[in-house]
């Protein structure tokens, strides 16, 4: 059970206590709308506020004072959660129960975390210059090396191209210039716009009651000068221009991808459907591109399908051999098509809404899959709760999964393969 | 089933061993929803040389993991396809000393698991399965062809290794893929799944004595029979090559630096060294070591910085990787605070706050069904229970990780593999 206890306006702690699990997790996320102007600024900003508090200067001391919270862990959050970019910290932190000598970890932690958000080492009142620019060069190898995992990388192309006019086709990261331009005057004007306006989601899960959480969490944000500024709704999918793209890298295997537009978003009514219609697509190891192109053709190693509820996008994403682009597309063509034609049997529409409950009850049993599932649902501004979801996914017809597949709109092809 | 009981980290374990040789454990997980069995066998991709029934067999690489794909073939039933029916999503890896089965559910838990002991105790190859597997086990060498961390690794063992099995990728080359017939998964599966080679471990809300009782009526009950694996050892710690580079599409260069460690064994000493060399790990180039915050701080490494102490059947390797501009800098630099430590040791009060990071996040981890399931099987294979890592904790000292540091970090057992970003041609 969440329990929501607002904090001070626009400043929300959602807790759920269980004491089954061994360690604590609390995230901050500071809610911003996704820009290009901030995206970097964004991303930049906790890596620079890890680095260094008025009491803990350096990283070594950071460093020493975790280790000392018996491996305590605290780390950059930057999420993308539709048109909204989030910005702030995770922490997760053994229970007080299972130190050696019952040492008290989560009062001290809270308090860490203000230090980190509230205290940073400033030189002329602004970050220190030899932070900013350590972070800058970590945060531009990061974004650069994206390309590193091929297939990823190729996705985020797709979305790029077919969002290139929405907030959506934006790297969650920012881009290489953008970091680059960042000064230590820029960012600690965006760092002081973001804790004066942004929105406050507070999550925490462990064994503490929600009351003692709030009472330590209330000191953090008391005396922070607040003038919150609400956040532009959420949109659906702004339409973009179509097309074809190839790009040539030295690679032995090429990646095509295939996106798809639909009308049907998360707040949608025919969502549920379209998530079933998704796993049956290219979920898994029974989905109908695994077991047609890889098991009976085989045509790759590694298929499958992924849905992006905000825009009401789906990817496929294959590993092939560059010669056997238009057979593996026309064989996604093909089990599209008979998804639409509603050609599947009972037994597939079963499997698929099983692996989707599994996956929505196993939330409750990781802290980590807790603390994602509902921050992202808050911050979404819907709120549905794992079992609220699974009634929905239970009552999907074997027609509305046909129904919710026929919105599928192809809208670009990328290919990434090496040189001919 | 014996029950066993660890009331610091509140956990206990059910462990049995059946008549047929399997050893069973199960960790019990009140009140969660999610059930998770991993069914392992003490075989993996460098178990290239045995004997059995009394004639000595050599397997061509990437047997294993060969293996470990085609088992999921059925002459009777599309094991995929039966497992999404019960709710279940059903994987497989294969490592350098262990190939494991697992699936994880939250309904129809008994029907889930006697499909995987089925599935994998159930030899089915054919001459067209085969062929067709070759191919699409290509295409997977070719996506970790276009993964630079996979490649970065079987570079430097390649370069490393003069005898050990390590020095051969996983998945083997599309060359020894060709030798792989029914009749060699046939003979594997014959020496090296049986039950008395294998281990089932499930960790959730479950009976542990179904667990047990399903195990019996499913598995054969034949008495085993001797496989003996011939050992893959590396008669020398000296590397010949200290040093070799290649050329990728990555967006900086990237190293791997390895020293080669005398293999450690197994049982409870074997477990401590390991703890000892993680533990060495941490005080030579953690994250809050000197080395760490000099480096990051002169912006030679990043965030990508790490390593640790891997054992693997008949070698060990002290190993540490990342992104740099000047992965020579960083070797010197770990070289030389090396063998500052090893002069000086380690204060008592940083060792002391090492130990207790360290156990804090193993502790952590214990939330992790999948982390607790695979150290299980993987602490068994080493001889030793998983759950008593706590006591090895206590006992490890500051000396001893000097030691380690002393007797691995030798240049003269030292290599380094470096993928450098392709040249671009001046446009």
């Amino acid at each position: 059970m969440v329990v929501t206890i607002p904090l001070f306006p626009q400043i929300t702690l959602r807790c759920i206590t269980d004491t089954r699990f061994k360690q604590n997790c609390l995230s901050v996320q500071f809610i911003r709308p996704m820009r290009r102007q901030e995206t970097a600024y964004n991303a930049l900003l906790p890596a620079v506020l890890l680095r260094g508090t008025e009491k803990y200067p350096d990283l070594q001391k950071i460093t020493l004072h975790l280790d000392n919270l018996y491996g305590a862990s605290a780390g950059a959050l930057v999420r993308r959660v539709g048109d909204y970019q989030t910005t702030g910290l995770y922490c997760s932190f053994l229970q007080d129960r299972y130190t050696l000598e019952q040492d008290a970890i989560l009062a001290p932690m809270l308090d860490f975390i203000r230090q980190l958000l509230l205290n940073p080492v400033t030189e002329l009142g602004v970050f220190r210059t030899d932070y900013l620019e350590s972070e800058k060069k970590n945060l531009i190898s990061t974004v650069e090396s994206q390309r590193n995992d091929k297939r990823a990388y190729a996705n985020a192309q797709l979305l790029r191209h077919m969002c290139s006019d929405d907030a959506f086709g934006l790297s969650r990261l920012g881009e290489a210039q953008d970091i680059a331009a960042i000064t230590a005057q820029s960012l600690w004007q965006h760092y002081k716009k973001v804790l004066l306006e942004s929105p406050v989601n507070l999550f925490y899960v462990g064994a503490a009651q929600p009351g003692q959480v709030a009472d330590l969490l209330r000191p953090v944000f008391a005396d922070l000068q607040r003038q919150p500024v609400a956040l532009p709704p959420q949109t659906g999918f702004s339409d973009p221009p179509a097309g074809y793209k190839l790009e040539q890298m030295e690679v032995a295997q090429g990646k095509l991808c295939v996106g798809y537009t639909s009308e049907i978003t998360l707040r949608d009514s025919r969502f549920a459907a379209m998530q079933v219609a998704n796993v049956m697509f290219g979920g898994g190891m029974s989905s109908k591109l695994f077991l047609n192109a890889r098991e009976k053709l085989n045509l790759c190693y590694d298929i499958g399908s992924g849905y992006y509820g905000s825009k009401g996008i789906v990817t496929v994403c294959a590993g092939i051999a560059f010669e056997k682009e238009t057979q593996v597309c026309q064989e996604i063509d093909r089990q599209l098509e008979a998804l639409c034609q509603g050609d599947f049997t009972e037994e597939e529409l079963l499997s698929a809404k099983k692996e989707l409950a599994s996956q929505l009850q196993s939330v409750s049993d990781s802290p980590a899959a807790v603390e994602n599932y509902y921050s992202t649902a808050a911050c979404s501004g819907l709120g549905r709760t794992p079992q609220q979801y699974l009634q929905q996914v239970e009552q999907v017809t074997a027609q509305q999964v046909a129904q919710a597949a026929q919105t599928l709109q192809k809208h670009t092809v990328y290919f990434l393969r090496g040189a001919v | 089933m014996e029950l066993r009981d660890y009331p610091l980290l509140g956990e206990k374990a059910y462990w049995d061993t059946l008549e047929n040789g399997l050893t069973v454990a199960v960790i019990p997980r009140t009140g969660f929803t999610r059930k998770i069995a991993y069914f392992v066998t003490d075989f993996g991709a460098i178990h290239r040389h045995f004997k059995l029934d009394g004639k000595e067999y050599a397997l061509p690489a990437g047997t294993a993991h060969f293996l470990e794909h085609k088992l999921f073939d059925m002459p009777d039933i599309d094991v995929s396809a039966r497992f999404a029916a019960l709710g279940a999503i059903p994987n497989a890896f294969t490592s350098y000393d262990m190939t494991a089965y697992y699936f994880s559910c939250t309904e129809n838990f008994n029907e889930n698991l006697s499909l995987l002991l089925k599935f994998v105790s159930t030899p089915y190859f054919t001459e067209e399965s085969v062929a067709k597997e070759r191919d699409i086990i290509g295409h997977e060498i070719d996506m970790v062809a276009d993964t630079p961390d996979s490649k970065l690794f079987e570079n430097l063992m390649a370069q490393m290794y003069r005898q050990h099995e390590v020095r051969q990728p996983i998945l083997g080359t599309r060359e020894s893929l060709e030798e792989i017939t029914p009749q060699v998964l046939q003979l594997c599966h014959r020496a090296f799944y049986q039950p008395s080679n294998m281990l089932l471990c499930v960790v959730g809300d479950v009976a542990p004595e179904e667990v047990r009782e399903i195990a019996c009526a499913v598995l054969p009950n034949e008495a085993p029979v001797p496989v003996e694996k011939l050992p893959s050892e590396e008669t020398s710690l000296s590397c010949e090559n200290a040093y070799g580079e290649s050329a990728m599409e990555v967006a900086m260069p990237m190293f791997q630096l390895g020293f080669k460690c005398p293999p450690v064994g197994q049982g409870p000493d074997a477990v401590l060294r390991e703890i000892i060399g993680d533990l060495a790990a941490e005080a030579l180039f953690g994250e809050s070591s000197a080395l760490y915050l000099q480096l990051y701080q002169q912006g030679i490494i990043d965030g990508s910085f790490g390593g640790g102490f891997e054992t693997i059947d008949g070698m060990a390797l002290f190993t540490v990787s990342g992104d740099s501009d000047t992965p020579l800098q960083v070797q010197q630099a770990l070289l030389e605070q090396a063998s500052r430590i090893a002069q000086q040791g380690i204060p008592p009060e940083d060792f002391a706050r090492l130990k207790r990071s360290a156990l804090g996040r193993r502790i952590k981890a214990l939330d992790s069904f999948d982390s607790v399931a695979f150290r299980t099987c993987a602490y068994h294979l080493s001889r030793y229970d998983y759950f008593r890592f706590p006591e090895l904790y206590r006992q490890v000292t500051a000396g001893q990780v000097q030691e380690f540091i002393q007797k691995a970090v030798d240049p003269a057992h030292m290599s380094m593999w470096v993928i450098h970003p392709l040249q671009k041609e001046a446009m």
